[in-house]
């Protein structure tokens, strides 16, 4: 019954972040913390291994379209693989309540960024999911590789320590400060998330902290809910679907905050 | 030249086959486990979701020997020495984790 329903998660959590762009390891982390009584730490270890996957089924796609700068990303990747297998490995020392009040914050961030994107009318997410097969490409040439490489950093240390892909991060960099165009920085960050997943995903298992009969079941719901979504994509109204991503950001948070303060009092 | 204009069709071809060939083979190996959960009792069917998990964790690092193969048969050191900078810090990242499990 538990499996059954894992997948069913994990079937929602990869079609809703094929629909937006935005990855199922920020929903599926809170869910199995609050809803599955999972330790935090093999929340986030075991979701890594779905992020994994979607990462993997997706740039697949990306890399057949040509929209994916190959040199780009494992310049890239450098960092994130850096930053984000310290960050594993440090991340057993953190206590669990900072852990949480951690991920509730950047689950607050996420949504009211992604909220005021929204509201510009910029693109929410992986807008290269949403192209067509033959796409041209103006000629370009990535600047700030120091840039770049800090906000990599950054980013992979970040999901090391939450079990995310780290992409929020990596595109607007690559787009504003790298002058890299959107289509190439999010098909580029979504090649670059599997390895800087893996880095950390690594020593989560090698600690024990992934649950195969947990990990298992969810990333064949992913697979299955990304490749679906990637299809659905270019027919669906995703603004709907962003505002269904916010009000669930929005519950997770409030529901991770809440739980804090129930252990405080 | 421009950083697209480098790009290769052939080089993005063999590099998004391994990341597919790595995620229809976890899916299908993870699929069988949980089928086998349902009719097997015992270790069997979570070794066999094991290996699934297992696979996908090395997907990405197969991924980036691919990569690292192919820039250097390319004679491209620059970015040839750069992923294997990459697998080096993925190698590193299994070995710090040893005798923690």
């Amino acid at each position: 019954m538990v499996t059954a329903l894992l997948v069913v998660l994990g079937f929602f959590a990869g079609l809703l972040g094929a629909l937006t762009g935005i990855g199922g390891g920020v929903l599926l982390t809170p869910i199995l913390a609050l809803h599955f009584g999972i330790p935090i730490r093999q929340a986030i270890g075991t979701s890594l291994v779905a992020v994994i996957t979607t990462s993997a089924a997706s740039s697949s796609v990306h890399l057949q379209r040509h929209t994916t700068d190959i040199r780009l990303g494992m310049t890239l990747e450098l960092a994130t693989a850096l930053g984000a297998a310290v960050m594993a490995y440090l991340v057993g020392y953190f206590n669990r309540n900072a852990l949480e009040g951690l991920f509730a914050a950047f689950l607050l961030y996420s949504a009211i960024t992604i909220l005021t994107k929204g509201r510009k009318g910029e693109p929410v997410g992986d807008e290269s999911a949403h192209a067509p097969n033959e796409i041209s490409i103006p000629p370009y040439e990535p600047k700030r590789y120091p840039l770049g490489l800090a906000a990599s950093l950054v980013a992979g240390a970040l999901s090391g320590l939450l079990g995310i892909g780290g992409g929020p991060i990596k595109v607007p960099v690559m787009y504003i400060f790298m002058k890299v165009p959107l289509m190439v920085a999010t098909a580029t960050s979504n090649f670059m998330i599997g390895v800087t997943a893996a880095a950390s995903a690594i020593v989560y298992y090698r600690r024990g902290d992934i649950l195969v009969q947990v990990a298992a079941p969810l990333a064949v719901g992913v697979f299955v809910g990304s490749l679906l979504g990637a299809r659905m994509a270019p027919r669906i109204n995703t603004k709907v679907v962003v505002y269904l991503l916010v009000g669930v950001m929005f519950y997770l948070a409030g529901h991770l905050i809440l739980h804090l303060l129930w252990g405080w009092l | 030249m421009a950083m697209n204009q480098m790009r290769e069709p052939a080089f993005d071809r063999a590099v998004a086959l391994v990341l597919r060939i790595g995620a229809f083979s976890c899916f299908f190996v993870m699929l069988t486990g949980l089928i086998a959960g349902l009719f097997v009792r015992g270790y069997i069917p979570l070794e066999i979701e094991r290996v699934g998990v297992l696979l996908m964790l090395a997907t990405p690092v197969v991924r980036v020997i691919v990569a690292c193969f192919l820039f250097f048969w390319e004679k491209d050191w620059k970015y040839g020495w750069i992923s294997l900078g990459v697998l080096v810090i993925l190698m590193l990242g299994s070995v710090s984790g040893l005798g923690e499990h």
